[in-house]
């Protein structure tokens, strides 16, 4: 009997049983497609490999525990419930009964995502850890238009915005922000909360491109889930620093497009005012904190600057939170004013802008930089720097104030880099770099040895190998800077000898004649030796593990090859310079 | 109530119209307006009070409706005063000229007439005046503002004050006239007191006295919404959206499988930055070679330059990136992957220190030189004095281990295939097989016992066909006549032969092609590819066994009467004395090519031809207890020596390798293999390498023939 048979009788067995496919799932289910689809969405499953594809190869498939989970998912129901409700209001317009119809539109049975959420994050840290993907969607939806067509609503763009303001406003309130870096794509941001990272991209903040063949009910169906995670994520992050979710902003702010610094500003003016307030009088003390200090910058965003928070802080927070102390800004027009007021409000400055609603005007002397991008700046004030605004984002990835000269407006800058990167793990470190590290260094009072000098310890080669614990290859590269030394002793000595002896012979020969001496020693190359050996190690190895290293050397070699490449294309720069100089 | 539904006659009824147009007051007269019918009917139905009089300008518009009825044509100032009363019942009245009823004007558009009269006649359309005209006779005429064109009649209609005024009420939304009172009191005309009977006899019904059933079940139905909640009548109050989710910190964990997050999305790297370092942007060149790649392996962002903030622009993947990351998350299936972070030295197995295990042969000592083609085999004497070697250019040739002198050469004029050199040191002599023949032949190194080996190398020169069982037909004995030495003639060419540890017996091997050993094999169950001889009584043997496959090489136990016989694929192993087929080792290779058994008997080693070295313990199993995969090309041969605690191989990529590999008397504790030494130092010929190796049987110390006619000894 072939092993795949399967009497009538007998129940499946194994991967059979275990996995469906994903038609075979919508079937058992008795949905659509799409409810299907939206059920996975919102409850988190996917597919799962299983060791023996049943069905094929081109099938995908999830896991029988997994559309149990669906099956008993109350959302189902509810889904079922919604899809009868619509036929009830569908019947009743077709047979021209608007009463009926309007009466059960207002009654139509809603869902909500609170319960999904708790289940699938059962605690806080949870949401926290799988928070990269949401806050990217939402920023996104934040700068796209709404479209009818589409179905992409106002009211969604609108809740995003606010949504994403609001967790801003708290990561610059408790300057949880460590890392932003502009790229291509958009900027990122990085910020540390409750000991986990949370990485997200904001588009820049310009027409987005909306391709036609993109489902935007997928989208919007995440956009879904990911408004509701916000929300609650939202709350208890307002709730652990002792606001009141959602906040309730000034609506001239507002209307001027001001919301991030109107959310600031209430953060400041309930820690001025713990437990005095009313909710009620909160709405008015969002307006009257318009009027109260508008004279007084510096007094504005950090009159209280709470000294019992400070303990808790921790290292990093601290050097986050007085990186910009003291320090004054004022934003030009043209700069992206809602990307700079969430970064340096982060790490202690104040911000002003050129525009309605602003905390302080231009003419103001308190102010140390303006940030500028335009090729010239007309008007100049002495008493602060004109500098373009990737000056701040390098100055928060290296923690440090950053000489401004380079960032001067009109200026070349230097290339931004990325705070991602481990240069030591990619192997290739950029010039600028280098450069930043130096800095980082004298900030902190430390000498770093200048580039280029290194210190190639033979002694150590050698005392390893008395040791004889390296391994072969090294044991082989040691012995051959060995001989090369010796090598070079050699003729040393024999010059001395000859110096002694006062004769002169052609120094050619003799460097000819102690390479005789040495090849006799050993009649292979050094090469040939390192590549026996390392052949003779793979002959030892299992075949497992001899493909799994043989992966690993792989991988290594694209790193180097991409090092490589960096390498020729700088070298071909400078010859390039120097060619045009000259 | 009559007199007001006369006053509303058409010409009312169509101002009216007319100044719900202009006023879209129409919130009063929509009713009126709507049906012209309705009404026209109530005028016929009171059409005889209208005589009374309550309206001059009724019989005007009488007279002059006859008027224009005989005229046929008039002008637009007699039309004022006309009264076109629809009551078409009367006699007495006169209906309206045009007869073309309640169809719509549109029809006569076109047309030069405006309809027909009652003899059928076409009435003609007037001229118009044009607008400035119309206009400016509107600024001269004060009673322009009472004056309506009547589309119907293409006629002008002044109205009277009378009918203004009433125009008027009903805009206010009062009665028509001013001296209807609609509160008027009720009275009632008929005298109850003088009636006799009632209208009706009937007893009042029982239902005017008990409450409605109906009703009351509407109540009950109220009532019941009301307390199921159905019915609300304060407005719900309104829930905060979001709470404390995580308010209760129970320690609950997540339901259903488990849960594999799915993997983050890669941070940028420095390449993506806005103002990359120069070295990152691609050259021209390197962009347009992209464009030659695979699709799958061209990049898929190439880094760019913007010199300023302000001039970057919008990334046009941002929506279709996020839209793909969407479809990853919850389409992509998930498995958890183990990522080992290490480093790769680190998967090197640590193996003994080769120090320790020296001696072994390392440095090429000798080199024998003299044959003119590819040494074939190579092969020791038991002493190790000598080394015989056969080459394809026909010789075979003796050397001095020592000196590297060639002492003895035998042309024997056809490409030697394989040399064997008896194991008894007693008896030096060499078997050689060429092409179809073996040859014994007698090496003349031993003085004394010369003769003993001339007798053991006579034959007679009829040999006498034995029985048929032993195959006698298809081998035949003969003396060789160029050199001292017997020859015996096969009906295949010999790939190798074999020397029994005694050195009485000798295998020969004969690979032929399979359509003859299926004709043999047919024929007699033994197999006859494989012959055994025996040197002493000159009679040739069969194998009594059938095997499966060509044989490639065959070898002798060395301590016990076992025989080994490989095939492509696997290594039979009989038992001589039994005549009995012990076990099958199963290598798993493509093509084996060479066997070597180890002194102790247990342990064997097969070479393969894709370069894999299996090691077979007997006693373990049948299937490989290692596989070194240490060749790129074809395994030629493998040796184990005979005292030393080595094993090698050589191959076709010019190398032989040289393992430490140890057999431990302990059951328990498994072989241990050591790689020691790669050596080099033959040059590839027609894609042929190293074709051959020996060990020295007392000195560590190896022997490789090469393909470039050259035999080299390698001493540790």
């Amino acid at each position: 009997m072939p092993k795949h048979y399967r009497p009538a009788g007998k129940k499946k067995e194994g991967n059979a049983a275990r996995y469906i496919t994903r038609s075979q799932a919508v079937k058992y289910l008795q949905v659509s497609l799409s409810v299907f689809r939206r059920l996975c969405i919102f409850k988190g499953v996917f597919p799962r490999d299983p060791k023996k594809k049943v069905k094929g190869n081109h099938h995908t498939y999830y896991h029988m525990k997994d559309i149990l989970f669906l099956k008993h998912e109350p959302l189902l129901d509810k889904f079922r419930e919604m899809r009868a409700y619509e036929k009830k209001v569908k019947k009743a317009v077709s047979k021209k009964n608007k009463d009926l119809a309007e009466r059960l539109l207002t009654r139509k049975p809603t869902y909500t995502l609170d319960m999904l959420i708790r289940e699938r994050y059962p605690k806080f840290i949870d949401a926290l850890r799988d928070l990269d993907d949401c806050l990217t969607m939402v920023h996104l939806f934040a700068a796209l238009p709404a479209i009818e067509r589409e179905n992409i609503q106002a009211e969604r763009i609108h809740n995003c915005r606010g949504l994403s303001l609001e967790w801003q406003a708290y990561i610059s309130r408790t300057h949880k922000l460590r890392k932003a870096f502009i790229s291509v794509k958009g900027i990122y941001y990085q910020a540390e909360v409750e000991g986990q990272k949370v990485t997200w991209l904001t588009p820049h903040a310009l027409q987005q491109v909306m391709p036609q063949d993109v489902d935007y009910k997928i989208m919007l169906t995440f956009l879904e889930f990911y408004e509701t995670l916000l929300g609650f994520v939202n709350l208890r992050l307002y709730h652990s620093i002792k606001l009141k979710y959602p906040p309730i902003l000034d609506p001239r702010l507002k209307a001027l497009a001001a919301d991030l610094y109107a959310l600031t500003r209430y953060a400041d003016a309930k820690d001025r005012t713990i437990g005095a307030n009313n909710e009620e009088s909160e709405l008015r003390l969002a307006q009257l904190q318009d009027q109260l200090p508008a004279n007084e910058p510096g007094a504005l965003m950090h009159l209280v600057e709470n000294v019992e928070d400070d303990n808790e802080d921790d290292e990093e927070t601290k050097a986050c939170k007085t990186l910009f102390q003291n320090k004054t800004f004022f934003l030009g027009r043209e700069v992206p004013r809602e990307s700079l007021l969430f970064v340096i409000t982060a790490f202690g400055g104040v911000v002003s802008w050129d525009g309605d609603g602003a905390p302080f005007e231009e003419s103001n002397q308190d102010i140390n930089y303006q940030i500028v991008d335009r090729p010239t700046q007309s008007h100049r004030f002495i008493s602060r720097d004109y500098i373009q605004p990737q000056w701040v984002f390098d100055c928060i990835n290296a923690r440090i104030i950053l000489p401004t000269e380079d960032y001067m407006v009109g200026k070349v800058l230097p290339p931004h880099l990325s705070p991602f990167v481990d240069n030591e793990a990619e192997g290739y470190v950029p010039e600028y770099a280098e450069t930043i590290k130096r800095l980082q260094a004298a900030a902190r009072k430390e000498i770093l040895p200048m580039p280029g000098g290194e210190h190639e310890d033979l002694e150590n080669a050698q005392s390893l190998l008395a040791e004889g614990v390296i391994d072969r290859t090294e044991a082989k590269v040691a012995a051959e800077k060995k001989q090369k030394m010796a090598l070079q002793e050699k003729q040393y000595h024999q010059e001395l000898k000859k110096e002694m002896e006062g004769m002169q012979d052609a120094p050619d020969r003799n460097i000819d004649d102690v390479k005789n001496d040495s090849e006799e020693n050993t009649d292979m190359s050094p090469q040939q030796l390192v590549k026996d050996d390392e052949n003779m190690t793979m002959v030892s190895m299992s075949r497992k593990k001899r493909r799994l290293y043989e992966a690993m050397k792989i991988s290594q070699g694209r790193k180097k090859a991409n090092v490589e490449t960096l390498e020729t294309r700088k070298k071909n720069l400078k010859k390039n310079k120097k060619v045009t100089s000259d | 109530m009559k007199s007001l539904l006369v006053t509303l006659n058409t010409r009312v009824l169509k101002v009216l119209l007319f100044l719900t147009m202009i006023m879209r007051y129409d919130s009063i007269f929509s009713e009126g307006n709507d049906d012209r019918n309705s009404d026209s009917e109530l005028d016929s139905g009171s059409g005889s009070e209208d005589e009374d009089g309550e309206h001059p300008s009724n019989e005007a518009g009488l007279s002059d409706g006859v008027d224009n009825f005989d005229q046929g044509d008039q002008s637009a100032s007699e039309d004022s005063r006309e009264v076109v009363d629809e009551s078409d019942s009367s006699e007495d009245e006169v209906g309206p000229r045009n007869t073309i009823g309640d169809v719509p004007l549109k029809w006569y558009e076109d047309e030069e007439h405006i309809g027909y009269d009652v003899a059928g006649k076409k009435i003609k359309k007037k001229e118009r005046l044009d607008k400035l005209d119309s206009f400016l006779a509107r600024t001269d005429d004060a009673n322009s503002w009472r004056k309506i064109m009547d589309d119907i009649e293409d006629e002008e209609v002044e109205l009277t004050k009378e009918e203004t005024k009433l125009i008027r009420r009903m805009l206010k939304g009062k009665a028509p006239h001013a001296d209807f009172d609609p509160h008027a009191p009720y009275v009632d005309w008929f005298a109850w007191d003088g009636a006799k009977h009632p209208l009706s006899n009937a007893p009042e019904p029982k239902r005017r006295f008990i409450p409605s059933k109906w009703e009351s079940k509407k109540v009950v139905k109220y009532i019941r919404a009301i307390r199921k909640g159905l019915i609300k009548f304060d407005k719900p109050k309104e829930e905060p959206r979001f709470y404390n989710l995580w308010g209760d910190e129970t320690e609950e964990s997540r339901h259903g499988l488990s849960y594999i997050p799915a993997p983050k999305a890669k941070l940028p790297g420095h390449d993506e930055s806005y103002n990359p370092s120069l070295e990152y942007i691609p050259t021209q060149e390197e962009i347009s070679a992209y464009q030659l790649m695979f699709e799958e392996d061209r990049p898929k962002f190439i880094p760019k330059r913007f010199t300023s903030l302000r001039s970057v622009p919008a990334y046009e993947k941002s929506v279709r990136e996020t839209f793909d990351r969407c479809l990853d998350l919850y389409l992509c299936p998930r498995a958890r992957k183990k990522r080992i972070n290490i480093d790769p030295e680190s998967l090197k197995p640590k193996l003994p220190s080769r120090k320790d295990l020296k001696p072994y042969p390392t440095t090429c000592y000798l080199e024998y030189k003299g044959h003119k083609g590819p040494v074939v085999s190579i092969c020791t004497d038991p002493v190790g004095q000598h080394i015989a070697s056969g080459s394809h250019d026909g010789t075979v040739r003796i050397w001095e281990v020592e000196t590297g002198r060639c002492i003895k050469v035998w042309e024997l004029g056809e490409p030697v295939q394989h040399v064997a050199w008896n194991p008894l040191p007693e008896f030096p002599i060499l078997a050689v097989s060429m092409g179809q023949d073996v040859l014994v032949l007698n090496t003349g190194l031993e003085k004394e016992e010369n003769k003993m080996i001339a007798d053991l190398l006579r034959v007679e020169t009829t040999p006498a066909p034995d029985d048929s069982e032993s195959a006698g037909s298809s081998v035949s004995w003969s003396q060789y006549d160029k050199y001292e030495g017997i020859r015996i003639k096969h009906f295949k060419t010999v790939s190798s032969v074999e020397w029994h540890r005694k050195g009485d017996y000798f295998s020969t091997v004969m690979p032929a092609d399979i359509l003859l050993i299926l004709q043999l094999c047919s024929r007699s169950r033994a197999c006859l590819t494989i012959l055994i001889h025996l040197l002493s009584k000159k009679l040739t043997q069969r194998l009594p066994f059938k095997l499966h496959g060509l044989p490639v090489c065959s070898t002798f136990h060395p301590t016990r009467s076992i025989f080994f016989v490989s095939t492509k694929k696997n290594v039979r192993v009989y038992d001589l004395v039994k005549k009995k087929f012990i076990k099958k080792l199963d290598a798993g290779v493509r093509e084996i090519s060479s066997v070597s058994i180890h002194p102790g008997g247990d342990n064997v080693i097969v070479g393969s031809k894709d370069g894999k070295l299996c090691w077979f313990d007997m006693d373990l199993s049948s299937k490989p207890y290692k596989i070194l995969k240490s060749h790129p090309k074809d395994i030629t041969n493998v040796a184990f020596h005979r005292n030393y605690p080595l094993f090698a191989s050589s191959s076709d990529d010019c190398t032989a390798y040289v393992f430490h590999g140890m057999v431990y008397s302990d059951l328990n504790q498994n072989p241990l293999i050591v790689p020691l030494e790669i050596l080099h130092g033959h040059t590839s010929v027609n894609g042929r390498g190293v074709l051959d190796c020996k060990f020295h049987p007392r000195q560590p110390w190896l022997f490789t023939a090469g393909a470039d006619a050259v035999i080299k000894l390698f001493c540790h």
